[in-house]
């Protein structure tokens, strides 16, 4: 299954800029689709739609959200092993790995990058095998400390 | 739904440019799983029997791991597969990094390419579409430079798997690099990869890898990481020699657990072992003619571990690993300023088995050697090679245009090997390996070539450990250290999954005498060896993830938690054992004589050593090529594996 865009679409070309396997397509103005071969269900169409006319692959309908509301990965340098799943996984490489964590621990971290970059798409959470990764909206973030 | 497996592969033409996708059925991934297993499967197939390895007819692939991206630890493995320029068979080379979840993201378990291109080429796969787009700019640029420019040119996300100078070359002991400097450097491929004009892949996958019970795989993982993350602390490198050199004066020895090794590569890497093994017995020296008497601890401290570690400025992990043995140094003063650590192999090779003691050297040797995409055992092996031919005036310095090979001679060695990347002069002759320069050397230099079916063996002595010797001879990629040993059968603890294995009793005393003893209790390990690491390899996995045990690193629970199948050990093992069967089919297929493959005398102890470690040691080799051969249901006598065999596996006759 793979996202899709329903006729209420205007053709804005919101999604087609941020979608990070180039998988819609469609003139300006125009209705546009989404390859589901490409697809890889990452959301952000869903988000970024003015128009409320993506489905996701249920077929529910998706909601606008204020981009800066976009959950984005918190990663714990604690429980992070420096696997580089989360690096791998992430569809717009907005992940990068530390520098040594301090002279003792010379394994590096995984970090958010490219904060601007990230589409909230929770792929790095979803793989990382020992949860070291929790999706926050930054605000809440730092309101829980 | 496929799980685990993206269920197709993609086939590039690269004579008439054509890119098609294949379909492969569940059916093969049941029978072989991925990795090296579907790749035998094809390959069996596909490249006629009388295909020069360097002609288009031979087929290169590039594959990924059953369990590469489905959360299982130690999953990051790729290998490249292909008909051997340098042996003549069966061709495989493993490497970490960061290719292998890159290929099945791209949409692939693994992509193939046949045919040779009239200019140098590189395949780019980005958001579901592949194309061939040209790379003259880039032919005669090192595996770094090429790799930097195609980030550059393709974006960071993508992955790289380049060739250097000696590939296109076509130097029969070159490789193919990715993550800057890992490289799959064994079985000569990147003179295939050369020999089709083309200097890399670049893949930009982004697609999601489906798992059957991802809950599953992650407790499974949490778990193994348990163990990779318990620390005991370690003495100082140095004290790793003394280790050694204990575990050589005792006449015992001791069913080792791989927790202990887990220990040693977390702290220092595989260099953990540069001053262990020379002393132990376990590394050559001086072309496998010396011992540590020859390279006592005050030579081998030119490459104490702790050198190395205070390089490092930042580990470094493959994809899916968390123990980290890998390293990127800093070096201040040389050719290079950042580089991979140095592996073990990569030091003894460079090192003890050339006499050579300069440190400086051995970062600058291992960097140079993996931008030019040369495997560092065989370059290191082939110039201690030259330097024994030298010593007994086989060659002399009008032969290697002026370059003085006395024992140790580190300008020499760096000289020697330039001419080797590039073909000049000797270089040209040296530049496929020990065997391939002896023939062409003559006057006896065959003596000095110490090789099996032509791969110069790795850097662990068969005469300390005869499981290594047996698995030189007896692996349809002969030379290879990564297959199995009785140390490695230790460590792997099969017998807690399979009890119809040999147990052993972590820590149990025994005579070292007990080794050399040619039984089918051995025959039984070395062949769980080969299934299991077939198994391995075709899941993706590191060897070094799987020396904690099989209980701990739970590949088979791994794989039926991503694939949903409810198969058991037993039936794991069995298509590991088809998986090597094959490969062994696919020699006798290409005209490879079995026998051919045992490893050069000197090596298993013909004449014995007299002095050091493994003083007065001989492998009974042919006893044990025999019994391995048997107990995987091959001819006892000549190696092929019986019709029965091949018709209970469910393989096509030879």
């Amino acid at each position: 299954m793979a996202f899709s865009i329903t006729d209420s679409c205007n053709g804005c070309q919101a999604c087609t800029k941020l979608c990070p396997v180039a998988a819609i397509s469609g003139k300006k103005q125009k209705l546009h689709r989404i390859d589901e071969t490409l697809c890889i269900e990452c959301g952000a169409c869903g988000r970024i739609c003015p128009q409320g006319a993506v489905l996701d692959q249920f077929g529910i309908l998706c909601q606008m959200v204020k981009r800066s509301r976009w959950k984005k990965p918190m990663i714990s340098s604690k429980t992070c092993m420096s696997c580089t799943i989360c690096i791998d996984v992430c569809p717009v490489n907005c992940l990068a790995m530390s520098d040594a964590r301090d002279a003792k621990n010379t394994h590096g971290c995984a970090y958010l990058a490219r904060a601007k970059e990230c589409i909230g798409c929770g792929f790095c959470a979803l793989e990382c095998p020992v949860e070291a990764i929790v999706m926050q909206v930054p605000d809440a973030a730092s309101q829980a400390g | 739904m496929s799980r685990g497996y993206m269920g197709k592969i993609l086939f590039v033409d690269l004579t008439s440019g054509e890119i098609r996708e294949e379909s492969i059925s569940p059916e093969v991934y049941e029978d072989y799983l991925s990795g090296v297993g579907l790749a035998a499967q094809i390959l069996y197939q596909r490249i006629p029997p009388q295909a020069d390895p360097l002609g288009p007819d031979n087929i290169l692939g590039f594959v990924s791991g059953l369990l590469t991206g489905t959360g299982s630890l130690f999953a990051g493995r790729w290998m490249v597969v292909g008909k051997s320029p340098l042996t003549g068979g069966w061709g495989d080379a493993n490497c970490g990094g960061s290719l292998s979840p890159a290929i099945k993201r791209s949409g692939y378990d693994g992509i193939f390419f046949t045919g040779i291109s009239e200019k140098p080429v590189y395949l780019l796969v980005k958001n579901g579409r592949a194309r061939l787009k040209d790379a003259s700019h880039l032919w005669g640029k090192d595996t770094v430079q090429a790799e930097e420019m195609l980030l550059s040119a393709e974006g960071d996300h993508a992955r790289v798997a380049v060739i250097g100078p000696a590939g296109e070359n076509r130097s029969l002991i070159s490789g193919i690099c990715n993550d800057k400097g890992r490289i799959a450097a064994r079985s000569g491929l990147g003179a295939v990869m050369g020999s089709k004009r083309l200097k890399a892949v670049v893949l930009d996958g982004k697609k999601r890898i489906n798992v059957f019970n991802r809950e599953e795989v992650n407790a499974l993982s949490r778990k193994c990481n348990a163990w990779v993350q318990r620390e005991v602390p370690l003495g100082p490198g140095f004290t790793m020699g003394y280790l050694g050199a204990l575990l050589r004066i005792l006449p015992t020895a001791m069913v080792q657990d791989g927790f202990i090794y887990k220990l040693i590569l977390r702290k220092w890497g595989t260099s953990g072992l540069n001053q262990m093994s020379p002393e132990w017995g376990d590394a050559p020296v001086k072309n496998w003619k010396g011992s540590n008497i020859d390279w006592p601890m005050e030579k081998s401290k030119s490459a104490d571990p702790d050198i190395f570690k205070n390089h490092e400025v930042v580990k470094y992990h493959c994809y899916a690993c968390p123990l980290g043995c890998g390293g990127i140094c800093a070096v201040t003063g040389g050719a290079y300023s950042r580089m991979h650590k140095p592996e073990y192999e990569s030091v003894l090779s460079l090192g003890g088995l050339c006499m050579n003691e300069d440190t400086d050297s051995l970062f600058y040797l291992n960097e140079y050697l993996n931008r030019a995409g040369m495997d560092t055992i065989s370059a290191g092996a082939t110039v201690a090679f030259a330097m024994e031919c030298f010593e007994n005036g086989i060659l002399t310095t009008d032969d290697t245009g002026g370059i003085d090979l006395t024992w140790g001679n580190t300008a020499g060695m760096i000289a020697l090997i330039h001419k080797m990347v590039n073909r000049e002069g000797i270089g040209d002759i040296l530049a496929d390996g020990s065997r391939s320069a002896a023939e062409k050397i003559g006057k006896g230099a065959h003596t000095y070539a110490i090789h099996a079916g032509g791969q110069e063996p790795a850097m662990h002595d068969g005469r300390c450990d005869p499981g290594f010797a047996v698995h030189y001879s007896v692996e349809p990629t002969p030379g290879r250290h990564t297959t199995g040993s009785q140390l490695y059968y230790e460590m792997f603890q099969l017998w807690k999954k399979v009890p119809g294995l040999p147990r052993k009793w972590p820590f149990a005393i025994y005579h070292k005498n007990g080794k050399f003893l040619a039984t089918r209790e051995h025959a039984q390990e070395e062949a769980a060896c080969s299934s299991y690491m077939n198994v391995v390899n075709g899941s993706g996995l590191c060897l070094f993830g799987t020396f904690l045990g099989v209980r701990r690193t739970p590949t088979f629970d791994w794989l039926n938690a991503v694939t949903g199948w409810n198969k058991s050990p037993e039936q794991y093992l069995e298509i590991g054992q088809r998986i090597q069967t094959i490969r062994q089919a696919f020699n006798i297929r290409h005209g490879i004589d079995p026998k051919s493959f045992k490893l050069s005398d000197r090596a298993v102890g013909r004449p014995p050593m007299t002095q050091g470690g493994n003083k007065g040691r001989t492998v009974a080799i042919e006893k044990m090529m025999r019994d391995y051969w048997t107990e995987l249901g091959w001819d006892p006598e000549t190696g092929r594996p019986l019709d029965q065999t091949l018709v209970r596996l469910g393989i096509d006759a030879i």
